[in-house]
């Protein structure tokens, strides 16, 4: 069992060059995400998205809000092809996700890091375990698997907890763990499904503050949440997605944001 | 490819650690079905080492008419001796064969003593060269039949003939056992592999969420079906292995005097060939039992 806490200094942490990849300027100049005119429903005659257009921009930590059902969890799934879109475009670094075959679709989520409200941790695996998979399915080599899981750990508060079961640790602790597996493969973009669902208000702070952090380091973040506190203490991009569109709400808290989100059913 | 290999390998090694219980229940259950095949194996390889000992006897008898004189006797001895193949020639008289067989039949049934001697021909026994071809012995055969003062020829042919019955039945019956443990094989290891995959759920939905290709998340699976069917494979040898040395601590003597050849344990290329058809079995059991892999 390789341990994440070992003698040797942890490597930089250095973007990984992925199946494919190749440097192209155009490409680093596009949006990192657009949806264009994007519908999808589950029930005939009730659609949970009608025409959605949203365009963001690498870098950007964008919250994205809404009352229960109004689609934040749908627009999550479909980003990371859990779902797939009725009609329209989803375009990820210019890749249109929508059209991806099942086998370029594992790919596509290596370019991603995905966070949960329930955590998502095999409870099973140490907390070194948890993270490593990330890098163990890209094939990265041991010793450097060993290196980079540990600065992630460490980035989330977690240096020397490598050995601790994932079962026996708290919300917080457990929540650190996904947001550790989320960003050590370095991904473009990390989706964070109502992240702070499960801890209390304190320890939500905390984790907003983990992933301010990763935003900071260049790291593209899209926030699901309806938890109105985040929101008013962060002053952020907003979408607010009500019937079936996205309304932004640019650079968060402000008058018209009060009034507009205190008109949406909740 | 082969840090990927040995990466596969320890994750199967770390889930079947992990659920050690459900493994060896399986593994116990594969057995017990393998050892019905290997059982059969085990009878039809002895059945076939006695045929082979029988049909290459080296032996026939060659019973006279009882108008043979002693003359046509001596000179049937020496015409005998000098066929190429023929390696001894030996005549019984009837009352040497009556005396043969009370020795050993009398003491078990008693009421046969009452035989008398012309109920037992005078025979002349020869033995042939092993290496004799089946058609040379068969034209030997035919030659001495059309002899005035032969009534028959023994070349216990029928007999091994019905050895060979027995060992095509035999066979016959291994292969409808192996079809049986195969059926077993799937549906066991299929079971347990889609038991250990809803207990492991929560695991494949990580893995294809971190970008796992199928071949990622099936493998370690392929290996714990594999390892499944290969072990209960090797634990039924090892069982026959146990019970035929007992068996033979005890019957060694009487079987080898009754059927001519001592019984031997399943030849190693049988037991690995087990082990591999175990092995085999088990990986498409698995790969069968993934075809509803939790999709996300």
């Amino acid at each position: 069992m390789p341990r994440p806490d070992d003698d040797a200094p942890p490597a930089p942490f250095r973007p990984l060059l992925r199946q494919g990849a190749r440097f192209a300027r155009e490409a680093a100049e596009r949006p990192i995400l657009m949806f264009e005119d994007v519908y999808k429903s589950y029930r005939p005659g009730a659609p949970v998205l009608r025409g959605m257009n949203l365009v963001i921009e690498r870098g950007e930590f964008v919250f994205v809000t809404g009352p229960s059902g109004a689609g934040k969890s749908t627009l999550l799934r479909m980003l990371y092809r859990a779902e797939t879109v009725d009609q329209g475009r989803i375009l990820f670094m210019g890749r249109d996700v929508a059209r991806l075959t099942p086998e370029s679709v594992p790919f596509l989520r290596r370019n991603l890091g995905v966070v949960f409200q329930d955590f998502k941790l095999v409870k099973s695996w140490s907390v070194y375990e948890n993270v490593a998979i990330t890098l163990e399915v890209l094939g990265l080599p041991t010793k450097l698997i060993r290196a980079r899981v540990g600065e992630a750990l460490e980035r989330v508060g977690l240096q020397g907890r490598g050995e601790d079961p994932g079962g026996v640790l708290s919300g917080g602790e457990q929540q650190r763990v996904a947001i550790a597996r989320a960003l050590v493969g370095e991904p473009a973009l990390i989706l964070a499904d109502e992240p702070t669902g499960n801890l209390d208000p304190q320890l939500a702070l905390d984790i907003l503050g983990l992933f301010e952090e990763i935003n900071e380091s260049g790291t593209t973040v899209f926030f699901a949440t309806h938890d109105r506190s985040l929101l008013e203490v962060r002053p952020r991009r907003l979408i607010v997605l009500d019937e079936g569109k996205a309304v932004d709400v640019q650079c968060g808290v402000s008058p018209q944001f009060e009034d507009d989100y205190a008109a949406l059913p909740h | 490819m082969i840090s990927g290999s040995i990466g596969t390998t320890r994750r199967a090694r770390r889930g079947m650690l992990r659920e050690w219980r459900l493994q060896a229940l399986s593994i116990f259950s594969l057995a017990v079905a393998f050892v019905c095949l290997g059982s059969a194996l085990l009878v039809v390889t002895n059945l076939h080492a006695v045929e082979e000992r029988w049909a290459h006897a080296g032996r026939a008898s060659i019973y006279l008419k009882d108008t043979a004189t002693q003359d046509d006797v001596e000179s049937f001895r020496s015409a005998l001796s000098r066929v190429p193949g023929i390696t001894q020639v030996k005549y019984v008289s009837s009352g040497e064969a009556r005396a043969e067989f009370g020795a050993e039949e009398v003491p078990i049934h008693p009421d046969l003593a009452a035989l008398p001697v012309e109920a037992f021909p005078a025979s002349i026994e020869i033995e042939v060269r092993p290496d004799l071809p089946d058609a040379e012995l068969a034209a030997i055969v035919a030659k001495v039949h059309q002899l005035p003062a032969v009534e028959d020829v023994e070349t216990y042919r029928a007999w091994t003939d019905r050895l060979a019955s027995l060992v095509r039945g035999g066979v016959a019956a291994s292969v409808l056992l192996a079809l049986v443990v195969l059926c077993a094989v799937l549906a066991v290891v299929g079971s347990t592999i889609r038991l250990a995959l809803q207990r492991r759920s929560i695991e494949v939905e990580v893995l294809r969420l971190v970008g796992a290709t199928d071949a990622f998340v099936k493998g370690p699976f392929l290996i714990e079906g594999s390892t499944q069917g290969a072990l209960g494979a090797a634990g039924a040898i090892g069982l026959l292995a146990m019970l035929f040395a007992v068996v033979r601590g005890r019957m060694d003597g009487e079987l080898a005097a009754l059927i001519g050849v001592e019984p031997s344990f399943l030849p190693w290329t049988i037991a690995a060939a087990m082990v591999g058809l175990g092995a085999v079995l088990g990986a498409v059991a698995a790969f069968l039992g993934l075809r509803k892999l939790v999709a996300v």
